[in-house]
């Protein structure tokens, strides 16, 4: 039976290929200047979670802020929302009272933000949550841009529905 | 469908590169932004902490290579086998998150535009026909077109002694 299945020869092979990726992925990574640390931030319970990116570098500049600590901003009206999501996520449930400003649509939007609001005024920004990043690019942005007191709220809009707090959809400013 | 017609070559060539550019597709954006991806991984919540940039790092690379030796029929069926046991893992993770209700980011082909999630049923079904795809090139047995270095191939090896 010349076509019997042979899987040791198979696997070795396998096994070849996987020693060839890891190799690759090693050496561009090493070399990429978008490559990371072999290891990163994961544990919640130290602070937020990064793998040493642009999360990092946004929060070694400033402060983060965590469910409860959002609720009590909301409740003492203590800072403006930001929302660093598209649009249509925005228009499908936000963050009451939130401003929309989608951080890839942030160099058209940033002029029109600068009026309503002084670079003296508290801010938090959010996005979907966790597994995103542009909570802490638009920190980033905004802080370029001249604002002082921004901070990331990590756990953003997942985190928000999954305490329970209120939402609002739709338009912004059409609520509170 | 018969036997002989799952068999047939030319189904193994198209399975072979509609998998092989599945993967290899599925690598770019992961290769060109780690640090997402690696929330992306978090996100699925399975990992250990001190696992997760290095699974971030390596495996769109393993999906790229064995995509491309697919695509070019380098050991296609060692090829296969990498891709099989990546799906199986893939389906394992998929449906844990089901199970747990958990909404996530898959990170599959593209990061979400945040907020935008498809739901996890879709990521399975489309992982189960994947599997079924790879399970042909796996055990396909005659000899492959387009192949520049098959000998993986059972075709290939010589008879067993005795």
């Amino acid at each position: 039976m010349g076509d019997r299945m042979k899987i040791g020869p198979v696997i070795a092979r396998a096994a070849g290929l996987l020693a060839i990726a890891a190799a690759a992925a090693l050496f561009v990574n090493t070399l990429s200047p978008v490559g990371i640390p072999l290891f990163g931030q994961w544990n919640a319970a130290d602070g937020v979670v990064s793998a040493g990116g642009t999360a990092e570098a946004a929060e070694r500049e400033g402060e983060t802020v965590s469910v409860e600590k959002a609720r009590a901003v909301f409740d003492a009206d203590a800072a403006v929302f930001v929302d660093a999501r598209p649009k249509e996520a925005f228009f499908r449930g936000h963050v009451p009272g939130a401003v929309s400003l989608p951080v890839r649509a942030f160099d058209e939007r940033i002029a029109d933000f600068w009026e309503r609001h002084s670079p003296e005024d508290s801010i938090v920004t959010y996005c979907s949550g966790r597994s995103c990043e542009d909570s802490h690019r638009l920190a980033l942005l905004l802080r370029e841009a001249g604002y002082e007191k921004v901070r990331v709220f990590v756990d953003g809009y997942s985190g928000w529905v999954a305490a329970g707090h209120p939402t609002a959809q739709g338009e912004e400013g059409g609520e509170r | 469908v018969s036997k002989s017609r799952l068999h047939h070559p030319r189904l193994e060539l198209v399975l072979r590169w509609v998998l092989g550019l599945t993967f290899v597709y599925s690598s770019v954006h992961k290769i060109a932004a780690p640090a997402q991806f690696a929330k992306v991984v978090f996100g699925y919540g399975l990992f250990p902490p001190a696992s997760i940039n290095l699974v971030a790092i390596m495996v769109p690379f393993v999906e790229l290579v064995a995509g491309g030796a697919l695509l070019l029929g380098i050991w296609p069926r060692a090829a296969a086998l990498v891709v099989e046991t990546l799906l199986v893992l893939f389906f394992a993770i998929l449906s844990t998150n089901l199970v747990r209700g958990v909404e996530f980011d898959c990170g599959c082909f593209g990061f979400a535009e945040n907020g935008v999630i498809s739901p996890a049923g879709d990521y399975l079904a489309r992982d189960a026909l994947y599997l079924l795809a790879g399970l042909q090139v796996l055990l396909y047995k005659g000899r492959r077109k387009w192949c520049l270095l098959q000998t993986d191939n059972p075709a290939f090896s010589p008879p067993p002694a005795g």
